[in-house]
């Protein structure tokens, strides 16, 4: 039988969805395509120029200025430049960069994304696991001192001037009470006879932490129809296992005092991330739930006489999560674009400042690199929020 | 209670930290110190780069001598007293570990602070009195160079026992190595200064212990004692492999003839930079240095260490200037060496060299403030910035226990230039009444409350050697004292009637007693009869640096009252250097230079060769007497001509004013002085323009 184009498709479709994908990957490129023209046509609109560098040395003589300048390949028209740009954009060269020459910008975002992802992305999740948490509750206390409360500082810790908020925060736990280090990512007693580099602790550090999650994510989803004692047996004993190999390869790698020593530098840029972010995830998601918990079936589930954790999580959070998850998602893509007060008031030196730096000065081919992995990792985390969508709401589909 | 769903995932981060306790615990602790030199500390001349100046050098070269002494013990190296590193802050993270890179297209102050310890040139500039006194050489330099031919040639004898860090012998063929190399590679950046292809053909090692510089036309001070001589030198036993490819990558490649297109010079240029590209992305894993200290690890964006070198030529020197300003350098081996004098009578500098600490940390802050806290919180002793102490955070550290703060001269100065291509910028009278009718001590000290420092001449003052109190000072009285602001009025109106200026109406401004205030004028009038155009000042921006704009709003003001129809437009850096610098869009402008100890920059900043778009003379300073004089700085051949020259300059620019100059901010740093010790405190640029003497510090 033919299937007319009025009658409802079937959910999952597997004929749909890969269309779609295929369709939005066409618009990505399209995007990134203008997104790559516009945003160098800006940045080459600004005055000034990265030679202006050599200026500030007065015994260069005009010759040997335009020798450096020429190095970085300045003494070519902006049109020119441009075009040998997209040229070797196309051949996936992001160029050499003009503040680290003649230091491939690649390599130059690769040394920094470890130590940018580690704590942005740790900040990004934690802040919205915080933050659902407190969403929820928020929304389920509905006119209780707690809501007041939470929201009042919430809000307060989401518009608090952040330069100063970092600053009181080093001052308080780092100078008074002296329980962390005042900045940097390692200390460097400590790191002065290491084995390895910094970098790859933190790239480690990364994949232990998303290969247990991952395991333990897994399981859970795996076990989610299972009874509940089985469930509860799998999942903690799983977690333990993971939690033990961890324990097991740090040991046996002799890299744990140093992981260590950058988890301890770790939880104060952190601590102060997730207080100022949490707030709009809370909000968000208080929102949300109290849409909600509005709807039918969450007055059938009260007279079926569930629990209010029952209906609270398993209910209307779970209704109440798809604009988080959303929001979450995007959250994650801009991590790896640090963030250039944090890394600045922490000595953390990532992809912020370098972009920040590099803008300013006109280093052209460091900044359109950053840009680019943000703008990649934006257009994609799009269409994952989008598919991610279909996945939690079964009524969600694309044609 | 915690939810049961996030319990899981609570445990396996409890077990991942309990399990990183567990490793630390099992790892020994954080690694004993690096084996260091145990011997004296050594005084550490300024930098090979570090500019020039000498002091009181006598008229014929310095008799220098170099006697030995009764044989009594040479003093034994001092031990190290601590096995404490130095920790030192710094504010950027280093660009490269490549010295060839570093000197050439990467250089910036934060790779001068590391690598300067670890490099030693034949000549060096001694501590405070900046005098040129040998380094790894023998001797004072030699006064008139020897013409061989078409060459002027001067042979410099190498001091014997210098070792590199892996204990080869210090050679002539090192430094004749690296000036060729330089040279012939037409290095750019700090290699075409120090090395400078124009004067230098090449260098030869005659033997082991002998170099000779051989040059093309005669180089005056400015360039053989000045630069070449103060030049770094690198291992030719470990370099070569690496520059002989690249040499000859670079000798294959054919120079494209004058006439040849754009397109086929521009394919050459690349392949020369690609071809550089391979010595500056070398790897220096290994690299043997002859400094104080050998660097040792980087740590990218966390921090950079140098390891004390143990065969270091200069541990156990003791160095000594007197108040007759003499100098010496007693040598472990019982000699001396002195020179400017007799060293006897009072001696204002003296201590031991070093590297006295095992180690220097260079720890990488992004942010003054937690730099700040980081030295209040004992964690590093010192922190390096080449802009000084913010006065805010000065406040914080005053009074703070353990803490010195320390204030010096900057060598640098703000100013206020001209453009000579246009009407009436180019008129002298005009310029000079413009100087006239600026208080610059009034915006210094009740305005700017004393951070800003009056300058009035192109030499700081505390440049001993080189400065000239000979200059006119626009707006002072004969006994010193600034004028009023009614004196300045009316010494401005005299200069500008005086030039044939008028005023529209005949309204001239005027000083009103009672009110103590100028009664603004009717907009001047040029001698040809025509009203004054509006005249835009270009200033940076109270985001960029407040002190400049604020002194750009107080000209405007005293400007506009006379007369003048001035408008200051405030900036960002590019915005004002697109249009100051590229495009010499401009009538006046505020910018600033820093400077180096020989005042060869008067010529770098104003000679009429040098006004080029993007090029240092920005307003097109075009004085033909200012231009002979320049350049006899540059080929001056002993010191007194080089001073007789430099005074005859500031003079002469004192009058033409193609700057007025405004201000310095003088230099404000801190140090933990229950942890360290310096040698001396008191520098002009502040100890940061001696790279916060690592080799002298002493740890405690």
């Amino acid at each position: 039988m033919r299937r007319s184009k009025r009658a409802p498709l079937r959910p999952h479709s597997p004929v749909l969805m890969p269309k779609y994908i295929l369709t939005r990957l066409g618009q990505i490129v399209i995007t990134f395509v203008l997104f790559v023209i516009l945003t160098y046509v800006l940045i080459e609109s600004q005055p000034g120029s990265f030679a202006a560098a050599f200026a500030a040395n007065p015994k260069l003589t005009t010759a040997q200025r335009e020798a450096l300048a020429r190095n970085l390949g300045l003494d070519r028209p902006p049109a020119e430049r441009f075009v040998i740009y997209l040229r070797n954009l196309a051949r996936g060269d992001l160029g050499l960069s003009f503040t680290f020459y003649p230091k491939p910008v690649t390599e130059v975002l690769l040394e920094r994304a470890p130590r940018t992802l580690t704590l942005f992305l740790t900040s990004t999740i934690l802040s919205f696991a915080v933050g659902f948490v407190a969403g929820k509750v928020l929304a389920w206390r509905r006119g209780k001192a707690i809501e007041y409360g939470a929201t009042v500082g919430g809000v307060m810790l989401y518009t608090v001037f952040t330069p100063w908020f970092g600053l009181m925060m080093l001052w308080l736990f780092a100078y008074q009470l002296k329980l962390f280090p005042v900045g940097k990512f390692v200390t460097p007693e400590v790191w002065r006879s290491a084995p390895v580099d910094a970098n790859t602790v933190f790239i480690q550090m990364l994949v232990t932490i998303v290969l247990v999650s991952a395991v333990i994510f897994a399981v859970y989803w795996w076990t989610r129809r299972w009874t509940a004692r089985r469930r509860s047996l799998t999942r903690w004993g799983v977690a333990c296992v993971a939690a033990a190999l961890a324990i097991c390869y740090w040991v046996a790698s002799g890299l744990g005092p140093y992981a260590l020593n950058i988890a301890h530098h770790l939880v104060l840029p952190v601590l102060t991330l997730v207080l100022i972010n949490f707030a709009g995830t809370m909000l968000l998601t208080r929102n949300s739930m109290l849409e909600t918990l509005r709807e039918d079936y969450i007055t059938t589930a009260r007279a079926k006489g569930l629990s209010d954790r029952v209906i609270r999580d398993k209910h209307a959070a779970r209704n109440a999560m798809l604009p988080v998850a959303t929001s979450f998602v995007f959250a994650l893509a801009f991590a790896i674009g640090g963030g250039v007060i944090t890394e600045t008031i922490f000595s953390w030196p990532g992809m912020g400042q370098t972009l920040l730096q590099a803008a300013t000065t006109k280093d052209i081919p460091t900044t359109m690199g950053a840009l680019i992995f943000i703008a990649v990792l934006a257009l994609v985390a799009h269409l994952v929020a989008d598919l991610l969508y279909a996945v939690l709401d079964p009524r969600i589909r694309y044609a | 209670m915690m939810h049961r769903r996030l319990a899981p995932y609570a445990l396996a981060v409890g077990t991942a930290t309990l399990s990183l306790l567990l490793a630390a615990c099992n790892q020994a602790t954080p690694a004993a110190l690096p084996a260091t030199v145990a011997s004296a500390p050594v005084a550490e001349p300024a930098q090979a780069q570090a500019t020039e100046a000498p002091t009181s050098a006598p008229a014929e070269q310095p008799a220098a001598t170099d006697a030995p002494v009764e044989p009594t013990a040479a003093p034994a190296p001092a031990a190290q007293v601590s096995d404490k590193p130095y920790r030192v802050g710094i504010f950027s993270d280093l660009k490269t570990t490549n010295f060839w890179s570093y000197f050439g297209p990467n250089g910036s102050v934060w790779e001068q602070y590391v690598f300067n310890p670890t490099t030693t040139a034949l000549y060096g500039l001694a501590d405070q009195s900046f005098k040129i006194v040998p380094i790894a050489a023998e001797g004072m330099p030699e006064r008139p160079l020897k013409k061989e031919g078409d060459f002027w040639i001067a042979d410099i004898k190498i001091r014997p026992g210098i070792t590199w860090s892996d204990g080869k012998p210090l050679t002539a063929n090192d430094v004749a190595f690296t000036v060729n190399a330089a040279v012939g590679l037409k290095m750019p950046g700090s290699w075409a200064t120090v090395y400078d292809p124009n004067f230098l053909e090449r260098a030869e090692a005659v033997d082991d212990s002998t170099v000779r510089f051989v040059y093309k036309q005669e180089p005056g001070i400015a360039v053989h004692e000045n630069n070449t001589l103060q030049g770094p030198i690198l291992s030719e036993a470990f370099w070569k492999p690496v520059v002989d490819k690249v040499t000859e990558k670079v000798n294959a490649l054919t120079a494209p003839a004058e006439t040849a297109s754009e397109d086929e010079k521009t394919a050459h240029n690349t392949a020369v930079s690609e071809a550089l590209n391979e010595l500056y992305n070398a790897d220096s894993t290994g690299e043997p240095h002859v400094g104080a200290f050998s660097f040792n690890k980087w740590e990218k964006g966390a921090f950079a260490e140098n390891i004390a070198n143990t065969n270091f030529f200069q541990i156990g020197s003791t160095f000594s200037q007197f108040a007759n300003g003499a100098y010496e350098e007693a040598k472990p081996d019982g000699t001396t060496f002195s020179a400017y004098g007799d060293p006897t009578g009072d001696k204002t500098l003296s201590f031991t060299g070093g590297p006295s600490v095992p180690a220097t940390i260079y720890t990488v802050y992004q942010d003054q403030n937690a730099a700040v806290l980081a030295l209040k919180n004992n964690e590093i002793d010192f922190f390096l910035n080449s802009l000084g102490l913010q006065r805010g955070l000065r406040a914080q550290l005053e009074g703070q226990d353990g803490v010195q703060i320390i204030d010096n001269p900057n060598n640098a100065f703000r100013f206020m230039g001209f453009n000579f291509r246009r009407e009436p910028m180019n008129d002298k009278a005009f310029r000079q009444a413009v100087a006239t009718l600026i208080d610059k001590d009034f915006v210094a000290r009740n305005i700017l409350q004393g951070v800003a420092k009056t300058v009035d001449t192109y030499v700081p003052k505390d440049n001993t050697f080189w400065f000239s109190d000979d200059v006119v000072r626009w707006g002072v009285k004969d006994d010193g004292t600034g004028m009023t602001r009614q004196e300045r009025l009316e010494a401005a109106i005299k200069i500008m009637e005086d030039a044939g200026y008028k005023w529209e109406g005949d309204k001239k401004p005027a000083w009103d007693a009672d009110n103590q205030q100028v009664v603004a004028a009717g907009r001047l009038l040029m001698p040809n009869g025509q009203p004054m155009r509006e005249i835009e000042l270009l200033a940076p921006s109270a985001g960029y640096d407040p002190l400049r704009s604020t002194y750009a709003i107080w000209i405007e003001q005293w400007l506009k009252e006379f007369g003048i129809p001035l408008k200051a437009t405030l900036l960002g850096f590019n915005n004002l250097f697109d249009r100051a610098i590229i495009q010499q869009d401009m009538d006046m402008w505020i910018l600033g230079w820093s400077l180096t100890v020989f005042p060869d920059y008067v010529r770098d900043f104003l000679h009429s060769e040098r006004s080029g778009k993007g090029d240092n003379n920005s307003g097109g300073y075009n004085n033909a007497e200012f231009d002979q004089l320049a350049n006899g700085i540059k080929t001056c051949l002993t010191y007194d001509d080089c001073k007789k020259v430099a005074a005859d300059v500031q003079k002469l620019l004192s009058e033409d004013l193609p700057y007025v100059l405004l201000f310095e901010t003088g230099i404000t740093e801190a140090y933990r002085n229950d942890s360290i010790d310096f040698p001396y405190t008191s520098a002009l640029g502040g100890l940061q323009f001696v790279q916060g003497l690592p080799n002298t510090v002493k740890a405690k």
